[in-house]
């Protein structure tokens, strides 16, 4: 409960109708599903959740909060566990008004976004200037600044545009204890072009492989970079998802890739980061696309050996795009994967040979618009492992998770979706991989509420193995640390300091990050 | 139903929020790129389609009560059913919709209506329409035309006004028009006048799922003594009430129901009606939500797994109708069809649903708004439309402003084109 | 002070009290003011590392991390407190690992560039270079301090060439960034085929862009590993010439935005004569000769179709610098093809080739966007003119960084080594061209000199948390002080 003398404050700060206490209000930021490793899709419910439009708001309630000892957590488009306050008596901050794009920097290659502008929107607007922004794994209707700055970073198009936390210039936020800092030139007043310095870089304080997931204060502008995009402002499309039709442009190839085992999917990735070339690289095995995008068939025919077969003999399976900006990039770039795909046994499809899956693929890729599907099997997903290292290391890791998970799967706590739905990324032509096995269940099912376990399982045997960092248990927080904190330097002692620094009163919530300490 | 009976949509829920957005695909700027008039307006997010399913689970869990406060929040969503759209576009399992009308039958059952709402709702009972005007007034729209009373002769095509059009003065031009335009291309054309009674759609909208019933069941006997093989309606609202509402609560009309755009379409490819005036018009469409998605015909399916539910029984708002007035309007001389960025399925509704015109006029005009600049913004000199309380809402949003933007139904710009521009 | 402890550390041949030796950090080829070290102490392992930092704590002594042989420049190796003891990492020299498929080499930072491209080309590898680094500079020194490598398009982040390292903080604590945290040591790292590619975490902070143009303050790096590029199977050069930067700017940033080209770099003519003449009159001669601005790039191709991929890229470069009024040249005024090649492979031949020109030279650097060079060009005009120093003598090179998001802009005022005269002047006009560039918009992300207090008062708010993280890496301060100005909060 909040004192009515400090909710008037807050009041003050962001006016009457931009702050609620109305439980039924505040339940909206209460439930969450995906990726809650409990029962119940209620967590903490908030004290007040308050609505501001601007820095200057944010950094109000945040010093109000400072004044009053009343815990805050900020949040963008609020999807997932990580939005979930930790504490009953805090504060939330909805951040959906704030919600320009500041700034397209055509020929610098980088937008100035607030924290409620979705990828969706940038890459629409980005497009319009000849450029294109990555767009996370998890869709295009999460937000650009959440992912740079908060989160995560991986997705499908990592091969060409990297990782978001790689991706931005400088950043504007509110401490935890109520400064406002813009990292890099814009704290100098010098534009947006840089996050780096003077000096050290602070955006290693704000944020590391994962970001701070509401732990140090709020981001409010965020400057990331956007990459060349050579088709056309904008790609009108007739339907929704499987019924688009959309022209792709001549200048955009989609493929698919197959290959006959894991080593000569391995070489073939290996080959093409080291030839630059490509613009988006997935794995995407076939297992997967038929569980989300033909639920009821899946589940018709998951058990039948001859489908489990097929499922398995096509399993390693590579979404390829290509965007040129001319005619002998496009070329160079055919002839070249043409000849990966030869030289290493596999099979290409051109998806330009069959124009209604090209269409549907070409958002599905370039858009993230694929990502929702995981809910389509059984209602939720979750997913264990991420080898985040080469592409080699991935491999073992690959087979640990469906291993894992199809133990699961026997006994009826996952959807069978042919064990390998694997799904991977290479980011900056190949400089690291990302893996994650998806599992998707239905929360609802009192049956299928284990998938923490898999997550656990596969976490504990990586760490035993010692093979990599399978950072899953929903990423972050503190009971993560305490299981990764021993085995990789005691990072989580350096996190309690930071935490200490910055926020001495762990007010800025300490859930999905970690408690200020020594 | 009740809300129980939706608990496990309820809780399919990923609070992704992409019920508050254009399908992805469709998205083309920064602008135009949310749909949901409600959360866009009050931005917490219970005011969307996903927090209304939470809002639900809430009720249900006893986690809060049924207060003024959470009927406000139940209440202020125009219940254009955009969020269902998109969120169907990835989900089988959860209707957005049927919940948030649940919503509302909650409200009704807990004593919880809105003012505004009861009055409509004994409007209706006593006058047979949602304004409260005398019932006898109900045909004078019709006067001159010479249209068969179906009361006392029988026609082929039923003709329904709808309450809007057949009282609202200014929309006069409307009704007249559509009812001149059938009739002048040798349709036999019959209309109930004052034995015309409301759809009931409003009523149901705003929680009174009894009071829909009623009115179907006595509009289905009409319909059936009436003789006529066609029930054909101006008026997109009731459109909706008659292919998605009748067929919800188990009542089929048994004639097959054309909303006007369909059968003119239909009477164009006939070559019995042939616009030839030239009228040099840039225009911009709007789709009705209650002729578009709203307008989509129901099926019930009665599996139990939702995630079982096959596609031709889910209501994705593809089956809505898109395609006729657009093909009208290619068929006008000189009129030059430039579209939204909303549109069809993905339409931004102008804020008359619901029950939102009559409670709280304010949002209703925030909305239209909200689509006036968006059909500005394509340079288009008209709004053109096929439903009376979008024309109703756009034209009383446009007069508080200083722009050159004509609203017009589709059939005043047919009958334009016809060179028989009625009176009004 | 110290002496004995540290040689109980390191053994008594590696801590120096030489005179000569502790003179020669006193100073260097910069206008920093200084001190000479107490002690010189050449440690060859983490843990002799970790207990000289333990030790330098107890004793609240300064230590100075070197790992580059001289000459030194920008004055970061430059002792601000007499206690201070130079930690020279020059011995720890040792290349750990060469990683092939990966692209990736672990290295000590005593290893230089030339000795890693000699080795990791029998790899059919390349390193990121700098421009022209002096024969001794470590390669993990330069990227620590965010030198910018020639390559823009591989330039993806700001930290890039650097993954991840081993660093020893302040507080004497080992810490490895990005994946080398673990789990596993090294050994176990590669037996599951992982090569410290991973450059962050790990957790939910990085801590290596803290230690990354933090000038040795925050902690030591005791080896890196460090991202590698295919050598080319076919490459070709470039110059294409023009009059003014400006003109060059539509054909850099749609070079940039498509990623064409490799090695990508700017010179003005003093700059590029200083670059490939020999003496000062060769160099003047070439000035003469040499366009006052050239884009210098390679095209190049790799293991699948090099050719075609040369090509295509010299044909699409070609269509950009036509629609531009410009034409790529192989060679111009005399400046060959292998010249250049010289440029982008090499390091610089003794001496250093900034001394060649004039004896003696001033670097100021920052970063802006592409489009502000013109406007800092003009600047420094004015200001040389107003220094009354020949504006011909100053060397210009703009590195495209980030992929071109921004741009590293250098310019080298060069003036007769022996004319004290001269050096104050220029040093005068140092001082009055940083601070216009800075009131321009000119981002001196990497403070150095005499100047280095200057670009944290214009952000007090990154001093303030700065000081905060400076504390918490390094508590009695103790690294390096006084090379960046952590304000106590
Ligand atoms: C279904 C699903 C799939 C996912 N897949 C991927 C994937 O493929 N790749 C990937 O990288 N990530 C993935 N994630 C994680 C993802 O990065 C975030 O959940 C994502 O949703 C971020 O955008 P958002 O707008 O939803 O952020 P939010 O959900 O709004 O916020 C996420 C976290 O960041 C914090 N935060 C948000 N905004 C601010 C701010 N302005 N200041 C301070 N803190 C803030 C919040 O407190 C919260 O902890 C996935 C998540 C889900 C739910
Ligand atoms: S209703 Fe559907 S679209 Fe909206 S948040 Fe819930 S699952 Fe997502
Ligand atoms: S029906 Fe319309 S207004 Fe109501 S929640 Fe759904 S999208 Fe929003």
């Amino acid at each position: 409960m909040l004192d009515d003398a400090v909710y008037r404050e807050f009041e003050e700060v962001v006016g009457p109708d931009n702050i609620s206490r109305e439980p039924a209000i505040l339940d909206g930021y209460t439930y969450q599903i995906v990726f809650n490793p409990t029962p119940s899709p209620w967590l903490n419910r908030p004290a007040a959740v308050a609505l501001p439009c601007s820095t200057e708001e944010v950094q109000g309630i945040v010093k109000v909060c400072n004044r009053h000892h009343v815990r805050f957590k900020a949040h963008s488009t609020g999807w997932g566990v990580f939005n979930a306050p930790g504490y009953e008596d805090m504060i939330i901050l909805d951040l959906r008004r704030m919600n320009r794009i500041l700034q397209i920097d055509e020929n610098n290659m980088f937008a100035l976004v607030e924290p409620y502008i979705t990828c969706n929107q940038l890459q629409a607007e980005a497009m319009k200037k000849g450029l294109n922004c990555h767009i996370i794994g998890a869709g295009p209707n999460t937000s650009v600044l959440a992912s740079c700055t908060s989160v995560g970073g991986v997705g499908w198009t990592g091969i060409s545009m990297g990782y978001n936390c790689r991706n931005v210039l400088g950043v504007e936020w509110v401490l935890p204890t109520g400064e406002v800092v813009r990292l890099g030139s814009p704290g100098s007043g010098d534009g947006w072009f840089s996050g780096d310095g003077p000096g050290p870089s602070l955006r290693g304080i704000m944020r590391g492989l994962f970001g701070a997931m509401g732990g140090l204060g709020v981001f409010t502008r965020v400057a990331v970079k956007l990459f060349n995009w050579p088709g056309p402002k904008r790609i009108d499309a007739r339907g929704l998802m499987f019924d688009i039709k959309a022209e792709v442009p001549e200048n955009i190839k989609l493929y698919i890739l197959l290959f006959p085992d894991m080593q000569r999917f391995l070489d073939a990735t290996y080959d093409l980061g080291d030839a630059e070339i490509g613009w988006i690289h997935s794995r995407n095995p076939a297992g997967m696309l038929f569980t989300f995008l033909f639920p009821g068939l899946m589940r018709e025919t998951a058990g039948r050996p001859a489908m489990r077969s097929a499922m398995e003999s096509i399993k390693h399976m590579v979404s390829f795009g290509i965007a040129a900006s001319s005619p002998g990039e496009l070329a160079y770039q055919e002839k070249v994967v043409r000849e990966v795909i030869a030289r290493n046994d596999g099979v290409l499809i051109d998806m330009g040979k069959l124009p209604q899956f090209e269409s549907f693929m070409l958002f599905g890729l370039m858009r993230s618009t694929l990502s929702a599907f995981v809910f389509r099997a059984g209602g939720n997903f979750a997913s264990s492992l991420v080898g985040e290292e080469t592409t080699d290391s991935g491999a073992p890791q690959v087979d640990l998770g469906v291993r894992i998970k199809q133990e699961y799967i026997d006994k009826g706590a996952l959807i069978d979706d042919m064990a390998d739905t694997v799904w991977g990324s290479i980011y900056e032509n190949n400089l690291f991989a990302h893996y994650e096995s998806l599992m998707t269940f239905d929360s609802r099912d009192p049956r299928q509420q284990e998938w923490i376990k898999v997550d656990e399982e596969v976490v504990d045997e990586l760490i035993d193995r010692k093979w990599g960092i399978g950072i899953g248990l929903s990423g972050a927080g503190t009971v993560v640390h305490k299981k990764f904190g021993p085995h990789m330097c005691n990072y989580d002692k350096w996190q309690r300091r930071i935490k200490k620094a910055l926020d001495p009163e762990g007010l800025s919530d300490p859930i999905g990050y970690t408690e200020p300490g020594d | 139903m009740a809300l129980r009976e939706y608990e496990r949509d309820i809780r399919g829920c990923s609070r992704c929020s992409i019920c508050k957005w254009v399908p992805f695909a469709q998205i083309k700027s920064v602008d135009c790129a949310t749909v949901c008039p409600s959360i866009s307006r009050y931005n917490f997010h219970s005011y969307s389609g996903g927090g209304r399913l939470i809002l639900g689970l809430s009720l249900l869990e006893d986690r809060v009560e049924l207060t003024e406060e959470v009927a406000d929040i139940i209440y202020k969503c125009v219940m254009c059913g955009a969020c269902e759209v998109s969120c169907k576009i990835y989900r089988d399992d959860i209707d957005v919709l049927r919940v948030i009308e649940e919503l509302r039958f909650a409200c009704v059952e807990n004593g919880m209506m809105l003012p505004e709402h009861m009055m409509m709702v004994d409007a209706m009972k006593q006058e047979d329409n949602v304004f409260g005007e005398p019932k006898s007034a109900r045909g004078d729209w019709a006067k001159d035309l010479g249209l068969k009373d179906i009361n006392k002769e029988k026609a082929d095509v039923l003709f329904h006004a709808g309450c809007r059009l057949s009282y609202d003065e200014g929309l006069r031009g409307v009704v007249r028009g559509a009812a001149s335009i059938l009739s002048d291309a040798g349709v036999d054309l019959g209309i109930a006048g004052a034995d015309e009674a409301c759809c009931g759609g409003r009523a149901f909208e705003v929680g009174y799922r009894g009071e829909l019933e009623k009115y179907a069941e006595d509009f289905a006997s009409r319909v059936k003594a009436s003789g006529c093989s066609k029930l054909v309606t101006p008026c997109s609202d009731c459109y909706g009430a008659f292919k998605q509402l009748y067929p919800m609560v188990g009542k089929e009309l048994g004639v097959e129901v054309l909303h006007v755009v369909e059968y003119v379409e239909m009477l164009m490819g006939q070559g019995r009606i042939r616009p030839t005036v030239k009228v040099p018009l840039k225009v911009t469409y709007h789709d009705p939500c209650h002729l578009g998605r709203r307008g989509e015909p129901y099926r019930e399916w009665e599996g139990e797994d939702k995630l079982k539910r096959p596609s031709a029984f889910k209501m994705s708002g593809t089956r809505g109708v898109y395609d006729a007035p657009r093909e009208i309007l290619s068929r006008l001389p000189a009129v030059e069809l430039v579209e939204m960025e909303r549109i069809r399925e993905y339409a931004w509704c102008c804020g008359a649903g619901g029950g939102v015109m009559e409670a709280y006029p304010e949002f209703n005009s925030w909305s239209a708004n909200e689509r006036v600049d968006e059909a500005l913004a394509t340079g288009a000199q008209a709004i053109v439309t096929a439903c009376p309380w979008c024309e109703r809402s756009f034209t009383d949003a446009l007069e508080e402003r200083d722009e050159d933007l004509e609203v017009l139904d589709l059939m005043e710009l047919l009958a334009r084109s016809l060179g028989s521009e009625p009176d009004a | 002070m110290m002496i004995e402890e540290l040689s109980g550390i390191v053994g008594a041949d590696r801590v120096s009290k030489e005179k000569a030796s502790l003179e020669a950090y006193a100073s260097d080829n910069s206008f920093t003011e200084g001190c000479a070290p107490s002690a010189i102490v050449s440690p060859v392992n983490a843990e002799q590392v970790v207990e000289i930092i333990n030790l330098a704590a107890r004793e609240k002594a300064g230590l100075v991390p070197s790992s580059s042989a001289p000459p030194r420049f920008r004055g970061d190796t430059v002792p601000e407190r007499e206690d201070s003891v130079v930690v020279d990492l020059t011995g720890m020299d040792r290349i750990i690992k060469i990683n092939r498929r990966n692209k990736v080499a672990l290295i000590e930072p005593g290893v230089t560039f030339g000795r890693l491209a000699r080795e990791v080309a029998k790899e059919g590898l390349k390193v990121l270079m700098p421009l022209l680094p002096r024969e001794g500079k470590s390669v993990v020194g330069s990227y620590l301090e965010r030198e910018p490598i020639l390559i823009p398009k591989y330039h993806w982040d700001v930290t890039d060439p650097l993954l991840c390292a081993e660093v020893i903080f302040g507080t004497g604590d080992m810490f490895r960034t990005g994946s080398a945290a673990g789990p596993g040591d090294l050994e176990d790292q590669w037996a599951s085929e992982r090569y410290q590619k991973n450059p962050m975490g790990p957790g939910q902070s990085d801590l290596i862009r803290v230690v990354q143009g933090a000038r040795g303050t925050v902690g030591l790096v005791t080896w890196a590993s460090v991202r590698l590029e295919p050598l080319p199977s076919a490459s070709r050069t470039f110059i294409v010439a023009a009059d003014s930067f400006g003109e060059l700017l539509g054909l850099v940033y749609s070079m940039l935005r498509r990623k064409l080209g490799e090695e990508f770099l700017v010179l003005n003519g003093t700059d590029l004569a200083a670059i490939v003449g020999g003496d000062r009159e060769e160099i003047e001669e070439l000035k003469g000769r040499l366009p006052p601005w050239s884009l210098i790039y390679r095209v190049a191709g790799f293991k699948y179709f090099p050719s075609d991929r040369v090509s295509y890229q010299v044909n699409d470069i070609g269509d950009l610098a036509g629609a531009e009024g410009l034409e790529p040249c192989r060679s111009l005024a005399g400046v060959s093809e292998e010249d250049i090649g010289g440029v982008l492979d090499g390091t610089s031949g003794e001496p250093y080739w900034k001394f060649g020109y004039l004896g003696g030279f001033a670097d100021i650097f920052l970063i802006a966007t592409l489009e502000m060079v013109p406007s800092f060009l003009e600047l420094m005009e004015e200001e040389a003119k107003k220094a009354e120093y020949p504006s011909g003598n100053i060397g210009m090179y703009v590195q495209p960084i980030q992929q071109g998001r921004s741009c590293h802009v250098e310019f080298t005022l060069y003036y007769d080594e022996g004319d004290e005269g001269e050096r104050q002047k220029v040093r005068g006009l140092c001082d009055s061209a940083i601070r216009r560039l800075m009131d321009s918009g000119g981002f001196f992300s990497r403070p150095f000199g005499p100047w280095c207090e200057l670009p944290f008062d214009r952000c007090p708010d990154t001093a303030m948390l700065l000081g905060k993280i400076g504390k918490m890496l390094d508590p009695d301060g103790i690294l390096n002080p006084g090379k960046i100005p952590y304000r106590v909060v």
